[in-house]
């Protein structure tokens, strides 16, 4: 199974769906969602309802009515919606490096109690992508070195791929120190 | 070839005792360039010191070329360094007083090997090196890129089988670094020789063709690189 783009925003909402087992609030699902995941998604309602009716059409959460005298409808998280929730927190990340922080974030948020050992080998997975980009990079800047003719511009793009990978492998290590830190030593 | 089977290494005793290698196995085969990273203290330079000789493991083997290197005697670990292993550190080591040429035959002059010959193998490492031109400069008049061009060539001198290189960037600006890791990729290629790189930096270990990650001294990860000629099947973790 392969994530592509707006998988993130996809499994935010059903995350914090799965956080309320009697049913959220669009409005208060929208709140929570920005609580947690701090200021680094600007969220609009539009986005909020568009993403919630893909995963009520794919069954994945289920609409219910709040009580008997409104007509406010809830968000509930299905059994297939769990279950695809708890997959998507044990899926390695696509081999193509790419940032992983809103995606991670995500996993970390929802992977259930236990699991931290499970979210370390995705990043080792991650970091073992970011590694082979790095080998590839590496690859074209010596084959650039031999080459005569003048590669000034093409270096300075390498050197920024690199400089960029670079911090991400850092914030990984920084992660993986920080969960070890905090759940134990890794076995 | 460099093989590790079920090392262990322990400083200290009782209660101060520290696990710097708990149960590493690996094979790196003759011709390989590895890199081992991992966090300060995750026992990197350890492994570097039992592949030579400098300190035996607590238990486990230690197997170069097919030979316990622990089962040694300290005149055979000395051979051992002296024919086979070129060591390159962080710290240039160069003798300020001695030319470029001098410091980087030393290695050849100790081991008694008569002139004609170390002249020979020492322009054949400068030029390797591409410090040639510098022969007879004094190390404190050369840059830091160009005193570690200089150990690198005094490793390379003795035509070992393996290079250890112990952060041998960590005292250089990235360009300076990024140069010296482009020389012992080339080195590598040219010459066959098996390097094993330790580095914390991801850009430099990333020249090598497989990277082993260790952590409180046991192997947390295997990555594969560009380049690895010997097959894609990881080794178990322990």
């Amino acid at each position: 199974m392969r994530h592509g783009n707006g998988t993130g925003i996809r499994f935010a909402l059903l995350g914090v769906v799965s956080q309320h087992p009697d049913g959220v609030h669009g409005y208060a699902l929208k709140r929570h969602c920005e609580r947690i995941l701090g200021n680094f998604w600007q969220l609009n309602f539009g986005e909020v309802y568009r993403v919630l009716d893909r995963l009520a059409a794919d069954r994945l959460i289920e609409q219910v009515v709040a009580d008997a005298e409104s007509s406010r409808k809830l968000y509930r998280i299905t059994e297939k919606g769990r279950r695809s929730l708890d997959d998507f927190i044990l899926v390695p990340p696509t081999d193509a490096p790419r940032p992983l922080r809103q995606e991670l974030a995500v996993k970390l948020l929802f992977a259930r109690p236990g699991r931290w050992q499970d979210v370390l080998r995705l990043i080792d997975h991650q970091r073992e992508a970011y590694m082979r980009e790095l080998s590839l990079l590496g690859v074209q800047r010596r084959r650039l070195a031999r080459r005569a003719v003048d590669a000034f511009v093409t270096q300075l793009l390498i050197d920024g791929a690199e400089l960029s990978v670079r911090a991400e492998l850092a914030w990984l290590d920084d992660v993986t120190q920080k969960l070890t830190e905090r759940f134990g030593r890794s076995t | 070839m460099i093989a590790l089977r079920q090392v262990t290494k322990t400083f200290g005793s009782g209660t101060t005792a520290v696990r710097a290698v708990d149960s590493l196995s690996f094979t790196c085969p003759a011709g390989a360039f590895w890199a081992l990273m991992g966090p300060s203290g995750s026992g990197k330079s350890t492994v570097l010191h039992l592949i030579a000789g400098l300190t035996p493991p607590t238990s486990g083997q230690v197997l170069v070329d097919g030979a316990d290197v622990a089962a040694m005697t300290p005149a055979e670990s000395a051979v051992l360094r002296r024919r086979r292993i070129g060591y390159v550190l962080q710290a240039f080591n160069l003798l300020p007083f001695l030319t470029a040429r001098e410091n980087v035959g030393m290695p050849l002059v100790l081991d008694g090997v008569r002139q004609s010959e170390v002249d020979a193998r020492v322009d054949e490492a400068l030029a390797r090196v591409r410090m040639d031109h510098r022969a007879e400069h004094n190390p404190p008049h050369l840059s830091g890129g160009e005193q570690q061009r200089l150990a690198i060539a005094r490793a390379l001198v003795i035509r070992p089988a393996i290079v250890l290189a112990d952060e041998p960037t960590g005292n250089l600006d990235r360009a300076a670094g990024r140069q010296i890791m482009d020389l012992i990729h080339d080195v590598n290629e040219r010459t066959g020789v098996t390097v094993l790189l330790v580095t914390h930096d991801p850009v430099l270990a990333a020249c090598a063709h497989r990277v082993l990650r260790l952590v409180d001294g046991r192997l947390r990860q295997e990555m594969v690189l560009v380049g690895d000629r010997h097959g894609q099947a990881p080794l178990a973790l322990h």
